[in-house]
């Protein structure tokens, strides 16, 4: 999280803004990992709407994304350190 | 019968050679073209290393397709891949008509982006 810039939690801006929503995404693809692992943590746990601000069609939408992406092992479901 | 519009995606065993890996493509293409598909797009992402292992394997040859076929395709082309040992594991999605429009935004390349703030290689896994 420190290291990076675009966290949702960097900097204790309270942007409750989702960014799905604002970039007009349809669909959250599972192949898609740069944009999954900007929402999860370091454990490569899914972080809560709370701190992302994701609306909750996004939300569900990308936890479905995440959950087929750790079955195809492209992230995994338990690590110590992601980043 | 009307066709539907599917992605998957599968991981061959990686210790076999670029012969046997072909041989494995060629034999899923078959599969769903005999149970009447049609093949719109095959991508071979090559040897991947895995986030966890997978049969004490650590990497993965990943092959990502795109087919139409009829509902009844399905359940033999999923049946007939269990069943191969060298077919580690596989994904088929049933795309919708949101996931179609994203799909096909993708083929275009203008896919929104979400952050604009981007550092380096975020093109890297674009396929």
């Amino acid at each position: 999280m420190i290291n990076n810039p675009s966290h949702p939690k960097k900097g204790h801006l309270k942007n409750k803004e989702c960014k799905f929503t604002k970039a007009g995404i349809e669909y959250i693809d599972y192949k898609d990992t740069e944009t999954l692992l900007r929402f999860i943590n370091d454990q490569g746990k899914i972080l809560p709407r709370r701190v992302t601000g994701n609306s909750a069609r996004h939300q569900r939408q990308f936890s479905t994304a995440v959950k087929r992406a750790r079955f195809m092992a492209m992230i995994p479901y338990v690590t110590e350190n992601l980043r | 019968m009307k066709k539907e519009f599917y992605e998957m995606t599968y991981i061959l065993n990686p210790v076999l050679d670029d012969e046997k890996f072909k041989e494995l493509v060629d034999y899923v293409n078959k599969l769903i073209e005999d149970n009447d598909g049609d093949l719109v797009e095959v991508d071979e992402w090559g040897t991947r290393q895995l986030a966890y292992p997978i049969e004490k394997k650590n990497s993965g040859y990943y092959v990502n397709l795109y087919f139409e076929a009829p509902k009844t395709a399905i359940e033999p082309l999923e049946r007939n891949m269990r069943i191969n040992d060298d077919i580690t594991r596989y994904l088929t999605l049933k795309y919708d008509a949101k996931m179609k429009r994203h799909y096909d935004l993708k083929k275009k390349g203008d896919l929104p982006v979400i952050f604009d703030d981007v550092e380096e290689g975020d093109n890297s896994d674009e396929d």
